[in-house]
C-alpha cells in the first residue's frame, strides 16, 4: 500500500467537508438546545442514565437494532425493512469499514474527516495483500448493498403499494433535494470508485466496472469529476439534512436514550417533544394508520403532518391538527420511531388558556363518601368491591345491567360507586389538555374511593381505567378492569359458560388495547361465551370506532365516515354480531351498524348458565 | 286508460287513489304491509279534533272501491319505458303506468338506538307509537296498571345531530301534549311530565291544546332535555335532565316513560329513487322540486310524490298533498300542464 499524495489533500474533498462541519455543528448546538429545555430533573435523569451501564448498553442495543437494522420496520413489512436497513447499515459499515482501512493503513491520517470516506482516491494498490482484499471485498459488498436499497427507495416512490403503503407523504421542496442528492451519493461513490480501481484496487464490484469503462473510456479524465460529483453530493447532503426529514438519522440516535432514561413530554415544542419532532422520519406510516385518513380532508391532520407543521412553525395548522386528532393511538403503535402523537397533541392542548375554569374544589364529597363507606362496610367478609361505570356507561345503561346481573350470578357483593351520583374520572378534561382541572376531580375520586374503604375499584369503561391506572395515587386498592375481574370469577369456577352459537368479532377499543395493553382477555372471555372470530385490523392495529371523547373538533358527519369505515374492518370477518369493551365504541357502533353490537358483559350474561351458590 | 302505480297504501296512497279514481284514472296501491292505512292504522285518535285514527282510514277506504291492492308487495324494479314507466312487484305482476305515485310515507326512529333512554333495556319505557297503538286497546306489559307518574320526552331523534337527524318532525310536540292529556284522562291521579327542548304548536288549535293541557290537566312541562335514565329497585325509571329555565337539575322517579321518537325518511323510498334516478334530498327524504309550489313533483317525469316522503308532515298535510297530487297526475296524463 502507498499513498498516491504526500499532502494527503485534494480540493474536492472541500463540498463534503463543510457540509460534514456544518451538520456537526448544527446537531451539536441542537442538542445542547434541547438539553438546556429540559427540566431540571429531567436533564438529571437523562445525564445520570447515559453513565449508568445497564441502560447505556440497552441505548447501543436499541439504537444498533432501530437505527440500523431497523427490526421494527422488518416485522411490519419485509420490503420497507430491507430497503431502510440495506441503506442505514450499509452505509454505516461503509463508514466503519472506511475508518478501519485508514487506521490499519495510514494512521497518520486518522484525524481527517475526509479521508475515510474518499480512502480510494488517496492510496494505491491496497487489495494485493490479503487483508487489503477482504477489506475491499466487504466495501464493495456493503456499497452493492446500499444501492440495492436505494433501487428499492426508487421503486416505492412510484410504487409505494408494493412496500405494504398505500398513502405515503408528500415530500416538501427541501425534503426532495434530501432525498435526490442521497440517491446520488452512492451511484456516484461507485462510477468514482470504479474509475480509480486500477490504482487504487477494488473488488468485485470495482474491478470489472473499472475494465468496462475503461474499454471505451481509454484515459482517467472522468476520475477526478467523479470524485467532485460524488463530494458535492455528500456536501448537499449533508447541508440541506437539518432541515428535511433526514434529521431523523441523528435526531431518532438521542431519542432512544432519552426514552430509555424515562422522560416524558413536558412542553409541546420544547426538550423531549421537540426531540420527537426531528425523529420523524416522514415515512407516513400513520397516514394509513391514522383513523381520519379515510376522508382526504383529513389526511393533512395526521402525526407526520404535526411534525412537519412544527418544523415550520405554522400555529394555526399545529392548533388545527392538534384538536382534531382522536388520540387513538394507533399512530404511536406503528410509528417506527416511536413518536408518541396523542401525547404531543394533549401537550399542545394544555398550553390554551380558557376564560372559565370549573371550580372542583367546592364539590363536597362528604356525602358521596358516606353513601359509599355505608354500603361498603354492609358487605360480608372477602373483597370489598367498589364498581365505578362512569359516565358513559350512563349512556349506556345495558353495560351496567350486565355487569351488575353477572356480579349478582357470582355471589360478589358490591357497591355501584356512581350509581345514583358520582363525579367525573377526569380523562375528558385530560384529553382536553385541563389537566389541573382533571387533577382536581382525580382528588375528589379518591378521597370517596379511599373513604369508602373498598379494597377493589372494578371499572368496566376503559376510558376510565386508563386514567385510574395511570394517574390515580389509591394505596391499598387494587383496581381491576371488568375483563380481568371477569377471568378470575370463571377461573374460581364462580360463573359458568355455556358456549352460544352466535358468532362474536371482537372490536378492540382503544383506549384497553392500545390504552391498556389489554388485548386477549376479552377475546379468552368471548371465545367461552360464544364463537369469535378476528377482523382483518385487531389488537393494536384496531380502527377506532370515530366516537373517540378525543378529538374537540371533529363533527358527525366526519365520523360517521370513520365508524362506517371502522365497521367495515368488522363486518370481513363474517362475524353475526360486533362484540365489544367499551361503552364509547358501543354506543357508537349501534348507531350505525346492521348487525348486534354487545358489550362484553352483555356477551357473558347472555351465556351464563348456573348462578354461583356459596 | 292508463294505470297508475301508487307505491304505499297509507293515507296519502289511499287519499290518491280514491281523488284519481274519481277523475276517471286505474289506480293501483302497491302496500307492503296486509293492510292500508300505514302508520295511521295502528294510531287511536287525531290531534286537533280527537277523531278517530281508525274512522279516518275506513272513510279512505270506502272511496277505493275498484282500485286494485296489492298486500305484501314490494317494487322489484321500476325503469323508464316510452312516455311511463314498467314497474315490476314481487308478486311477478308487471305494471305499465303512465305515471307513479310515490307515497312511501316515513319510519319511526329506532328509540333503542338513543340508549341512553333505556328502550329496549328498562322495563317501562315506551314510544310513542307503542302507547298510541296502547291507547287503541293493544295490550302492553311494559305500561303498568296505574301509574303515578308518567314522563313524556320530546324530540327523541329529531333535531339531534348525534343520532344523525337534524330535522324537526313537526308532530311530536302536538302528539306529546294529546297524549299526556288521554293518560290523564285515564290516570286522573298520576303526574304527567313533559321534557322539551321547545313546543311546536304551529297548528290551527295547536295552542289550545298546550293552555288546555297545564291549565285543565296539570300537566308538567319541564324545558330541558333529559340526560340519562336509570331504573331503580322498584323498577321504576328514574330521570335526570335539565329545568332551563328555573337553571337546576331534575331528577324524577316515573312509572312509565314515553320517547316520542321522530320521523324518518324510508330506507324503501331511497331505493325506489335509485331505481329511477330521482334525487333524494340532504334530510334523506326525496327531493320535491321545490319546497314552495311543485312539492308533488319530482326531477323526473311521471314520478309524483304525496306525503311524509318528502319530509315530516302532519296527516292533514298528508291528505291535502295526496288530493294536490291526484291533480297533478290528472294533468300530466291528460297533457294540459
Amino acid at each position: 500500500m502507498k499513498e498516491r499524495f504526500a499532502i494527503g489533500f485534494d480540493p474536492f474533498v472541500l463540498p463534503f467537508l463543510v457540509g460534514m462541519v456544518f451538520v456537526l455543528g448544527y446537531c451539536l448546538f441542537g442538542l445542547f438546545r434541547i438539553l438546556w429545555q429540559l427540566p431540571r430533573e429531567d436533564r438529571r435523569k437523562f445525564l445520570l442514565s447515559l453513565i449508568t451501564p445497564a441502560t447505556a448498553l440497552k441505548n447501543i442495543w436499541d439504537i444498533f437494532c432501530n437505527c440500523l437494522l431497523h427490526v421494527k420496520l422488518w416485522k411490519r413489512n419485509k420490503m420497507l425493512g430491507f430497503m431502510h436497513s440495506s441503506i442505514a447499515f450499509g452505509w454505516f459499515m461503509l463508514i466503519l469499514l472506511g475508518h478501519l482501512e485508514v487506521f490499519i493503513y495510514c494512521p497518520e491520517r486518522v484525524h481527517l474527516f475526509y479521508y475515510p470516506i474518499f480512502f480510494n482516491y488517496f492510496v494505491a494498490n491496497n487489495e494485493s495483500t490479503i487483508g487489503g482484499a477482504v477489506l475491499f471485498f466487504l466495501m464493495d459488498f456493503f456499497l452493492l448493498l446500499v444501492l440495492s436499497g436505494i433501487a428499492l427507495a426508487m421503486i416505492k416512490r412510484v410504487r409505494s403499494r408494493l412496500f405494504g403503503m398505500r398513502r405515503t407523504t408528500r415530500p416538501s421542496m427541501l425534503d426532495r433535494i434530501g432525498l435526490y442528492s442521497l440517491w446520488a451519493i452512492f451511484p456516484l461513490r461507485l462510477l468514482a470508485e470504479s474509475f480509480t480501481a486500477h490504482i487504487s484496487g477494488g473488488s468485485f464490484l470495482t474491478i470489472p466496472a473499472n475494465w468496462v469503462f475503461r474499454q471505451f473510456l481509454g484515459n482517467d479524465l472522468n476520475l477526478l469529476p467523479t470524485w467532485w460529483a460524488y463530494s458535492i453530493a455528500l456536501g448537499i447532503f449533508m447541508v440541506v439534512l437539518p432541515f428535511t426529514r433526514y434529521m431523523h438519522i441523528p435526531a431518532e440516535m438521542m431519542l432512544i436514550p432519552m426514552r430509555n432514561a424515562g422522560l416524558r413530554i413536558r412542553h409541546p415544542r420544547k426538550g423531549f417533544a421537540k426531540m420527537q419532532v426531528l425523529s420523524c422520519p416522514g415515512c407516513g406510516v400513520c397516514i394509513d394508520a391514522c383513523p381520519m385518513s379515510v376522508q382526504k380532508v383529513n389526511i393533512k391532520d395526521c402525526t407526520v403532518y404535526l411534525n412537519r407543521q412544527i418544523r415550520r412553525g405554522n400555529e394555526k395548522r399545529i392548533e388545527e391538527i392538534s384538536d382534531k386528532c382522536l388520540l387513538c393511538g394507533k399512530c404511536e403503535a406503528v410509528c417506527q420511531v416511536g413518536v408518541e402523537g396523542p401525547k404531543m397533541r394533549v401537550a399542545q392542548r394544555s398550553v390554551r388558556r380558557y376564560g372559565l375554569t370549573p371550580d372542583f374544589a367546592a364539590i363536597d364529597t362528604a356525602p358521596l363518601v358516606q353513601a359509599a363507606a355505608a354500603q361498603v362496610s354492609k358487605a360480608a367478609a372477602g373483597p370489598k368491591v367498589l364498581y365505578f361505570s362512569g359516565c358513559m356507561t350512563r349512556l349506556t345503561p345495558s353495560i351496567g345491567k350486565a355487569v351488575t346481573s353477572l356480579l349478582g350470578k357470582a355471589g360478589v357483593e358490591f357497591t355501584w360507586m356512581d350509581r345514583e351520583e358520582g363525579l367525573c374520572c377526569g380523562r375528558p378534561l385530560l384529553t382536553a389538555g385541563r389537566i389541573d382541572a382533571a387533577l382536581a376531580l382525580i382528588r375528589k375520586n379518591q378521597e370517596i374511593i379511599l373513604g369508602s374503604g373498598a379494597s377493589v375499584l372494578l371499572v368496566s369503561c376503559p376510558i376510565c381505567y386508563k386514567i385510574f391506572t395511570e394517574r390515580y395515587s389509591l394505596p391499598g386498592v387494587r383496581v381491576v378492569n371488568y375483563a380481568d375481574f371477569f377471568a378470575e370469577l370463571l377461573e374460581q369456577g364462580r360463573l359458568k359458560l355455556e358456549k352460544s352459537d352466535i358468532c362474536y368479532v371482537y372490536h378492540d377499543p382503544c383506549e384497553l388495547g392500545r390504552g391498556c395493553g389489554i388485548y386477549e382477555t376479552p377475546r379468552k372471555l368471548i371465545g367461552q361465551a360464544a364463537g369469535i372470530a378476528e377482523a382483518e385490523k385487531n389488537r393494536a392495529e384496531s380502527i377506532c370506532c370515530g366516537g373517540s371523547l378525543g378529538s374537540l373538533t371533529l363533527d358527525f358527519a366526519h365520523r360517521e365516515v370513520m365508524t362506517r369505515k371502522a365497521l367495515d374492518n368488522l363486518y370481513g370477518s363474517r362475524a353475526d354480531a360486533i362484540a365489544t369493551a367499551c361503552p364509547l365504541c358501543l354506543s357508537t357502533f349501534r348507531r350505525y351498524s346492521d348487525r348486534p353490537v354487545r358489550d362484553l358483559a352483555e356477551v357473558l350474561d347472555a351465556s351464563t348458565v348456573s348462578s354461583f351458590q356459596p | 286508460m292508463e294505470k297508475i302505480a301508487i307505491i304505499g297504501g297509507g293515507i296519502a296512497g289511499m287519499e290518491a287513489a280514491r281523488r284519481l279514481l274519481q277523475l276517471g284514472h286505474e289506480p293501483v296501491i302497491v302496500e307492503k304491509s296486509d293492510h292500508l292505512g300505514g302508520h295511521v292504522a295502528g294510531w287511536y285518535k287525531l290531534f286537533p279534533d280527537m277523531m278517530s285514527a281508525r274512522e279516518l282510514v275506513e272513510q279512505l277506504a270506502a272511496g277505493l272501491d275498484g282500485v286494485t291492492v296489492y298486500y305484501r308487495t314490494r317494487v322489484a324494479n321500476m325503469n323508464r319505458l316510452g312516455s311511463g314507466y314498467s314497474v315490476m312487484l314481487s308478486n311477478g305482476v308487471n305494471l305499465q303506468c303512465g305515471a307513479v305515485l310515490i307515497s312511501t310515507g316515513f319510519r319511526l326512529f329506532d328509540a333503542s338506538r338513543k340508549e341512553e333512554y333505556g328502550y329496549g333495556v328498562y322495563d317501562h319505557v315506551v314510544t310513542n307509537s307503542d302507547l298510541e297503538a296502547w291507547l287503541g286497546g293493544a295490550p302492553d306489559y311494559r305500561i303498568p296498571d296505574n301509574p303515578a307518574s308518567v314522563a313524556f320526552v320530546h324530540c327523541v331523534g329529531s333535531r339531534d345531530l348525534k343520532a344523525g337527524n337534524p330535522q324537526c318532525s313537526k308532530v311530536c310536540c302536538m302528539t306529546a301534549i294529546k297524549q299526556a292529556i288521554e293518560m290523564k284522562e285515564k290516570f286522573p291521579q298520576a303526574d304527567i311530565w313533559c321534557f322539551y327542548m321547545d313546543l311546536r304548536l304551529f297548528g290551527k288549535k295547536y295552542e289550545d291544546f298546550y293552555i288546555a293541557a297545564q291549565r285543565d290537566h296539570g300537566i308538567h312541562f319541564v324545558r330541558g332535555r333529559v340526560s340519562e335514565v336509570s331504573e331503580d329497585i322498584d323498577g321504576r325509571v328514574v330521570l335526570k335532565a335539565e329545568d332551563t329555565l328555573a337553571g337546576t337539575p331534575v331528577k324524577l322517579s316515573a312509572d312509565l316513560l314515553v320517547l316520542m321518537s321522530g320521523m324518518l325518511c324510508n330506507e324503501d323510498t331511497q331505493s325506489l329513487a335509485r331505481m329511477v334516478r330521482a334525487d333524494v334530498d340532504s334530510d334523506g327524504f326525496m327531493r320535491s322540486r321545490d319546497n314552495i309550489y311543485r312539492i308533488n313533483e319530482s326531477n323526473r317525469p311521471g314520478i309524483f310524490f304525496a306525503g311524509a316522503c318528502t319530509g315530516t308532515k302532519t296527516v292533514p298535510e298528508t291528505v291535502g298533498e295526496a288530493r294536490a297530487a291526484a291533480l297533478d297526475i290528472h294533468n300530466y296524463l291528460s297533457g294540459n300542464d
